[in-house]
């Protein structure tokens, strides 16, 4: 069997699904996620990404765990002062032994990415260096109790397409839960192929309400080019 | 191909619910539609839940019998793939 | 609004895949008081979809693996692990003796005591469930809105609960359904309407797409016509 008797265990309950079998479950495996932003969602986003099965964890987050916004849904007080990578990374190993889960190191060649940008700006920025790489990505942005999970396969219309702006709340920790699991739900389905058209979307969050939306091009981006195209997954 | 030869042979009887049905939605995934996959089962839960699950999913059991030249407690169930499974290919 | 929230309490029925993101988020906003309760056990097949367990918790009782961890990451909350069964000798006390109920279950028994329970003790719901790819939300605001007998008049018959085979669920679904429970909680305990008050949310995680569903009450819903009589539960 490819998938050995701990992980048919550990991954019972979602092998069971249409679309989430033996084959989604080694792709999830297989894949390599740079998860990077420093903004609220990281933790959560990474959390449910370990539980999945996501076979390497790369957190790209170069603060220290300080109180307040960011913590408490992965790390507690006795992390304070800690490098964030490591400490987020020791949690989806307590979380997951079968994943591996490190901080990111320059060299290191993810497969896609979960941006959760601690600013616009930031994931915007991101973004556009894994649109340059051709990596899937899925950005989360947090905006006051809810935000925007944006999916951008391989070719697809860019981030920056797909924004527009947000009431600028400040990002709360239910929104970085909220958004969090979001966008890892929406990278877990776009590397398995589990969802279903369209693909390239954005959903929002506004007052609990979920909203998708297609994303299209804007015209006379850079997506649109030739290194846009990108090669086949 | 003759259909009522099982062209693969699963043994779950180490196994609890979800995993037994798991492991034998595995092994149908991976077997042509209208071949037969063979499952050992203990009696009781998994006995009760894999053939009913199997049928749910869109599976046909062939057979469902004790077994006990294979051990005490054991049944034999033949389950027949049923059409596509909805899951991504097998690359 | 964290000023506020530290006098509330809020209890959180079921400790798992939606109950563990749902305490998560009224702890980080500073609920005062959560109740949580579990009567199960941490399994493997629980892992790939609950933040209060990791491995270390493989075989402790949830109620107080949940309690400890949520103690560990929000020391300012009071929390009370409960390690019992939501059943018609426990519910009024429980329901009573909090300001919002979040039914987190995971199955139909219970989530129609919850309903009948917090209607006639006059305590806000925020029910949620997740099935495969689909998630649903409905708050229930009793004798203003609609609550689940006004949607649905009794439990599925036995046997047409599903089997093993019908119940995948996506970790991170769950987690994303847990969240949103966890803040229409919050605006329920902070004083605002709930956005899932009135009308069932459905959210399916393969499109996407969410659909709304209005609910009024029902004339003629035994539970909102102020007859409080508890369901009976089997077993």
């Amino acid at each position: 069997m490819a998938l050995s008797d701990a992980e048919v265990g550990r991954y019972a309950r979602q092998l069971l699904l249409p679309g989430m079998g033996e084959a989604a479950q080694v792709i999830l495996r297989e894949a390599r996620v740079r998860v990077t932003g420093g903004g609220i969602a990281l933790a959560p986003a990474m959390y449910y990404l370990a539980a999945a099965g996501v076979g390497t964890l790369w957190i790209d987050d170069p603060d220290e765990v300080k109180p307040g916004a960011g913590a408490g849904f992965a790390l507690g007080p006795a992390d304070l002062g800690r490098p964030r990578g490591a400490a987020l990374a020791e949690f989806a190993r307590r979380a997951n032994g079968l994943v591996v889960a490190d901080p990111f190191r320059p060299g290191s060649r993810p497969t896609a990415l979960l941006i959760c940008g601690a600013s616009l700006d930031v994931s915007r920025a991101i973004a556009d260096e894994a649109r340059l790489l051709q990596l899937p990505h899925v950005v989360a942005d947090v905006d006051g109790q809810g935000g925007a999970a944006t999916s951008v396969p391989l070719g697809a219309p860019c981030y920056s397409c797909a924004t527009r702006p947000g009431l600028g709340a400040a990002p709360t920790a239910e929104g970085g839960a909220t958004v969090g699991a979001l966008a890892a739900l929406e990278l877990i389905l776009l590397l398995t192929g589990a969802s279903l058209e369209p693909r390239a979307r954005r959903i929002e969050v506004f007052r609990g309400t979920p909203l998708m939306r297609a994303t299209t091009r804007q015209p006379g981006c850079a997506c649109a080019g030739p290194a846009a195209a990108g090669l086949a997954p | 191909m003759n259909p009522l030869v099982p062209v693969a042979r699963l043994d779950v009887r180490a196994h609890a619910c979800p995993v037994t049905w798991v492991k034998a939605r595995i092994a149908l995934s991976r077997i042509g539609e209208g071949e037969v996959l063979e499952v050992l089962l203990r009696d009781g839960e998994p006995r009760e839940n894999v053939p009913r699950s199997a049928e749910e999913d869109g599976h046909r059991v062939m057979r469902l019998e004790p077994a006990p030249e294979e051990g005490e407690g054991t049944w034999r169930a033949w389950l027949v793939r049923g059409a596509s499974m909805e899951d991504r290919a097998w690359p | 609004m964290a000023g506020l929230l530290s006098g509330k309490s809020a209890l959180v029925i079921g400790a798992g895949g939606l109950g563990g993101p749902v305490a998560l988020t009224l702890a980080a906003a500073g609920v005062g008081r959560l109740v949580v309760l579990d009567e199960d056990e941490v399994e493997t097949s629980n892992l790939n979809r609950q933040p209060l367990f990791g491995e270390a918790d493989l075989g402790r009782r949830k109620a107080g693996a949940a309690a400890e961890r949520i103690a560990l990451l929000h020391p300012s909350v009071r929390v009370e692990g409960r390690d019992l069964r939501f059943g018609p000798e426990s519910a009024e006390d429980l329901v009573r003796g909090c300001d919002v109920v979040v039914d987190a279950s995971d199955n139909f028994a219970t989530r129609f005591l919850a309903n009948d329970v917090t209607v006639a003790a006059r305590r806000p719901l925020v029910h949620g469930a997740v099935l495969r790819y689909t998630a649903q939300f409905l708050t229930v605001m009793p004798g203003k809105t609609g609550c689940l007998r006004c949607l649905f008049e009794a439990p599925p018959a036995e046997g047409t609960v599903p089997t093993c085979a019908q119940a995948g669920v996506l970790g991170a679904l769950a987690g994303f359904a847990g969240a949103l429970m966890g803040a229409e909680a919050l605006r329920i305990l902070s004083g605002e309407r709930g956005a899932y008050a009135g009308r069932l949310v459905a959210f399916d995680a393969r499109s996407g797409r969410s659909r709304l569903v209005p609910l009024r009450i029902r004339a003629g819903c035994p539970v909102c016509s102020g007859v409080a009589a508890a369901s009976q539960v089997p077993g």
